[in-house]
């Protein structure tokens, strides 16, 4: 499963620009399931179970990341963009970043810290002031490389820090992804829905239409979440913590977790043996504040790996907590098949 | 070895003020080739360039070896690295940058930051107190590797942006050691004006110290601070720098001498090479300045490759720019290049 992640995380797919993703999703898929593409981009699977059940079972992760999009060039050929999602500016300032399908390279710039005054140095950035300078002398020039509207990802290998941990910019929801086809490939239990989504993180689009399409009784959704186990962060402030198994949250700022799957998750935990954790504070969101709001409702849960400096060029987790993820989807999905 | 590949492998090589080491060692396996003799004394890398005769003044041609980083102070219980900085660094673009930790072997993390959802909607810039790095192990697995003292630098490759540009984390100033190597090729086999010495010094960054001891053991008569200095981008005062891609900056300063930078303005304008002025009203901040006080005093300049991005993961230069100021520093020698 490391592979795969790895593999998915040094593809790009900015929201609303999945279809490399997508593509190395279906060539791994493909004659294990029946999928299609909606209109959206949603990639949609069926995998047929050995049993079947009465209530219908959706699984979902998101394909896109977050980055940037290309919104103007100046006439001294430097690019003026927008992100797309949530990131903070200063993971934005001083990064090397890729744009468009060419791969063409380029820096977000910064003032020399010399020539900044003491209060400016203390001043947080803010990205309507940055650009990104791709070596073009002229707006003719860079034209010939990149089009308004270009994707643009942050460039960073995927690299093993530790033991267990790794480190790169995607993992969020590379992770979710990279479970889904391994379980779509080992075959499931029971008939179950893979939902891959679109644009989970300009605002739980993909997966609102997608939920609609299939009209679950149960989803549960597969993420990676904040973990501030960092130094200096204490007590509830750390949220979840790496090393301490899947994430099952209670409440985020998306939706209030259904309270019997809740229990079943953890007790499944228990039983298999292995770590589960919850979340310390109402923090984030996923594709279940859309899910669990979808047609007359949907019993909604969500797994999620525990990944600190989500939304940065620099996602670390733990990959004993993605194992056990998929250890804990793997099961709790035959229970709920069987509710 | 061309100058972009010459530059890649020095960048690659880690350099940290007061660790200069493996680049030091890349660099004087280069400059061997033009100065047989070189050898790394105190922490500077020196080479003798060709053969020196009394009658002749002696030159320095210098540049830094050193680039910014961190030094490793403490390991937390929890197995996070505490770090100071060496150099300037803006903290404002510390958070999730990644980074290299010199221990006994090199091993990677990632400056730890804060989730917007713990900083109450008032972001604020952390200071080094703040700072700590995460490698993903515990302090036990990290004792074995990393001591306090040890150097941290950004993990960043060099690449190429479009046409002659490239960009990487430590090309100030391996791009000055790439210029001077690159000027000794062109000298090759050249009869020169001076008895040239070359000295890649060490911790510039921490106030020019390298060149302290190196401008007093050569004691030259002429000396070249070949450095970087701040190329235009947005968010650049245009009146305080100049621009990429229009040649080396040759320096005028009260503190350097007008009848070097006269001479170097001559050479350029003879030679057709590509040149900007620069400009300054008091101390350069490279090790010209050392230079010209060491001892008895030398008659010192400097020349300067323009960059973006100073001290930042990404800085930026124009290959052409390095190119020019080798021939440059060629025809001030006296050897005209081709």
């Amino acid at each position: 499963m490391k592979e795969l992640l790895k593999e998915m995380c040094l593809l790009n797919g900015v929201s609303g620009d999945e279809s490399d993703i997508r593509e190395y999703i279906i060539e791994k898929i493909k004659g294990k399931c029946d999928f299609t593409v909606d209109n959206l981009g949603n990639l949609i699977c069926f995998c047929p179970g050995r049993k079947t059940s009465a209530k219908k079972l959706m699984i979902c992760a998101h394909m896109d990341e977050v980055g940037f999009i290309v919104t103007y060039i100046r006439e001294d050929g430097a690019l003026c963009f927008g992100e797309v999602g949530g990131i903070d500016p200063s993971v934005i300032l001083g990064r090397q970043v890729t744009v468009g399908k060419k791969h063409i390279s380029g820096v977000v710039g910064s003032t020399a810290v010399h020539n900044l005054s003491k209060e400016e140095r203390e001043d947080p950035p803010k990205t309507d002031s940055m650009y990104i300078d791709i070596g073009a002398d002229s707006r003719e020039e860079a034209e010939k490389y990149v089009s308004l509207g270009d994707p643009v990802y942050f460039s960073s290998e995927f690299v093993r820090l530790g033991e267990n941990c790794v480190r790169s910019k995607a993992i969020d929801d590379r992770a979710g992804c990279a479970m889904m086809i391994k379980l779509i490939q080992e075959g499931t239990e029971y008939d179950t829905y893979f939902v891959f989504n679109v644009q989970e993180e300009i605002g739980l689009r993909g997966s609102r239409v997608s939920a609609f399409s299939l009209a679950p009784d149960f989803a549960i959704v597969l993420e990676a979440t904040t973990a501030a186990d960092i130094d200096g962060v204490s007590g509830q402030k750390r949220v979840c913590a790496l090393g301490d198994g899947p994430v099952v949250g209670f409440m985020d700022r998306s939706t209030v977790y259904d309270k019997e799957l809740y229990r079943l998750a953890f007790d499944t935990a228990k039983e298999l043996g292995i770590p589960c954790q919850t979340k310390t504070m109402i923090a984030g969101g996923n594709d279940s504040g859309a899910i669990h709001l979808s047609g007359n409702g949907v019993r909604t849960i969500a797994v999620s790996v525990p990944c600190r400096y989500l939304h940065s060029p620099s996602c670390v987790i733990d990959t004993a907590d993605l194992e056990n993820s998929l250890t804990l989807v793997r099961e709790l999905a035959g229970r709920i098949c069987g509710l | 070895m061309d100058i972009k590949n010459m530059i890649f492998e020095l960048c690659h090589a880690s350099g940290a003020s007061g660790n200069e080491l493996p680049a030091a060692e890349t660099a004087l396996e280069m400059l061997r080739k033009f100065c047989p003799d070189a050898e790394i004394v105190g922490g500077n890398v020196i080479g003798s360039f060709g053969t020196h005769s009394p009658s002749k003044k002696n030159l320095v041609l210098d540049a830094h070896i050193d680039q910014i980083g961190m030094i490793v102070t403490y390991i937390t219980d929890q197995g996070f690295i505490k770090v100071g900085n060496l150099g300037g660094i803006d903290r404002r673009l510390l958070p999730a940058q990644q980074v290299r930790i010199h221990g006994k072997h090199t091993i990677k993390g990632v400056i730890c930051s804060v989730p917007p959802h713990l900083s109450k909607g008032e972001s604020t810039v952390s200071s080094f107190d703040d700072i700590a790095i995460d490698t993903g192990m515990t302090k036990e697995e990290l004792d074995k590797i990393v001591s306090l003292g040890d150097t941290v630098t950004f993990d960043v490759s060099c690449r190429s942006l479009l046409g002659s540009r490239i960009t990487g984390g430590a090309l100030d100033d391996r791009c000055g050691i790439a210029a001077i190597l690159r000027a000794l090729e062109l000298m090759r086999d050249k009869e020169s004006a001076y008895n040239v010495t070359v000295i890649f010094s060490a911790q510039e960054e921490l106030g020019e110290r390298g060149a302290k001891i190196g401008a007093y053991s050569l004691a030259p008569d002429v000396a070249i601070a070949v450095d970087v200095s701040f190329a235009y981008a947005q968010g650049e005062n245009e009146r305080k720098c100049g621009y990429l891609g229009k040649g080396a900056m040759i320096g005028i300063s009260p503190c350097l001498s007008r009848e070097i930078s006269d001479k170097l303005i001559a050479a350029a304008k003879s030679g057709n090479i590509p040149f900007q002025y620069e400009v300054m009203n008091g101390m350069t901040s490279t090790n010209a300045d050392q230079y010209s006080v060491a001892r008895s005093g030398a008659k010192a300049c400097t020349v300067s490759i323009p960059l973006r991005n100073m001290h930042t993961p990404v800085e930026v230069i124009d290959l052409n720019d390095v190119e020019n100021t080798a021939v440059l520093l060629c025809k001030f020698m006296g050897g005209e290049a081709e």
